[in-house]
């Protein structure tokens, strides 16, 4: 009897813990909307500030991410053409190429770049300004924090996964172009043909909203789960910890449910 | 308290630690009266350079001492422009002065503006007033 009480009140106790996660989640989200569509939020210090998170989220690691797509794209065109001329699908390749990297592994690499450099930072920033008050005193001085410091890493984050993922795509487009056809410019009619049979309006659309949704969850996660953080400096590893297996789980079901939607 | 009346300088309302003391003080300007990122600059470095202070605009919180950072925050609170200014608990951020005459010292450079200013302290600490 025992054993069954201790049971209820454990699953109880976890379904009211991912009760106040979503609703906390969602409040927040809701409360990014509402300041999204005030106009007074749109002046020129939240638009500074906007520029400043896409620097830092995206400018900054430009080199990095550049070469990480090169080294994957690389690995990854070899290994589909090889296995295209193996099972003699070799005119098919081009069509695989575009479809496994540009549309689903490329968006989801670079979502992960970013929640790993930009997503822990934010949470850590976010359970640090709770923790020591920083948020309040900014309250008091009626500088918005959703407005001055949520918002602009949002909008940052979203510019950032949809800027690196296109600029990626076309270094990997070259790449591909340049493993199959080499330096000729034979292939190229043939090329730009399984592009644009690959990427409908339909396809492009559906990239895009992934892309949102993977900068909504890299930055609104982290920042949700900051704000949770209890005013206590040794909860900033546990809120950072929280934040950032939220963030891939997140990451994981977009990719899934982006790949049902797709293919199923 | 209402929060429109009463600007605040207090251990428990700190800088915006990743800001410079004129980013701090220029927040309010930016956000609240829409300057540009110029002009809200220009209004901190003056602001501090009456505080006497202008050598800290660029030193971020963990940077400074621990008047330096009163001064800051007092230069947010005075750019507030609120009615009321209400320093609490002096002593737990001028640890390191003798705080009642560095405070009358400021508030001397100030006199000509229009915010009540208001000192809450210990009880146990009025000596040090005389």
């Amino acid at each position: 009897m025992e054993f069954l009480l201790n049971f209820v009140e454990r699953t109880g106790a976890k379904a009211m813990g991912w009760w106040s996660t979503s609703y906390g989640v969602l409040a927040f989200l809701s409360e990014v909307l509402s300041t999204l569509a005030r106009p007074a939020t749109w002046n020129r210090a939240t638009l500074d500030t906007i520029i400043k998170q896409i620097y830092f989220t995206a400018v900054q690691i430009l080199h990095v991410y550049l070469i990480y797509v090169l080294a994957i794209s690389w690995v990854i065109i070899t290994i589909t053409l090889s296995t295209a001329r193996d099972v003699g699908l070799f005119d098919a390749a081009t069509e695989m190429i575009i479809r496994v990297l540009l549309l689903e592994l490329l968006p989801f690499l670079t979502a992960l770049l970013i929640a790993l450099r930009s997503g822990s930072a934010i949470n850590t920033e976010v359970a640090l300004m709770k923790v020591n008050n920083e948020l309040d005193a900014l309250s008091h001085c009626r500088v918005e924090p959703m407005q001055f410091e949520f918002l602009p890493r949002i909008i940052g984050g979203i510019a950032s996964v949809i800027g690196l993922t296109v600029l990626g795509s076309v270094l990997t487009l070259i790449l591909a172009y340049l493993s199959i056809y080499g330096l000729s410019t034979s292939g190229f009619a043939a090329f730009s043909n399984t592009i644009s049979s690959v990427f409908s309006v339909g396809v492009l659309a559906g990239v895009a909203v992934k892309c949102v949704f993977f900068g909504l969850a890299l930055t609104t996660l982290p920042m949700a789960a900051g704000l949770e953080t209890p005013k206590k400096l040794f909860m900033v590893p546990v809120s950072v910890l929280r934040g950032m297996m939220r963030v891939f789980l997140a990451l994981v079901l977009i990719e899934v449910v982006s790949l049902a939607l797709e293919y199923i | 308290m209402p929060g429109d009346q009463a600007a605040l300088v207090s251990p428990d309302l700190p800088l915006r630690a990743n800001l410079s003391a004129r980013e701090n003080i220029a927040l309010i300007p930016l956000y609240q009266r829409h300057y540009s990122a110029g002009e809200a600059a220009r209004q901190a470095q003056a602001l501090l350079e009456q505080l006497g202070f202008a050598t800290i605009a660029d030193k971020r919180d963990p940077d400074m001492s621990p008047s330096e950072r009163f001064v800051a925050k007092l230069g947010r609170a005075l750019i507030l422009r609120r009615p009321r200014l209400v320093i609490e608990r002096p002593g737990a951020m001028l640890y390191d002065i003798h705080y009642p005459a560095f405070l009358r010292e400021i508030a001397a450079r100030f006199e000509d503006t229009p915010a009540n200013w208001e000192v809450f302290d210990f009880d146990w600490n009025r000596p040090l007033y005389d």
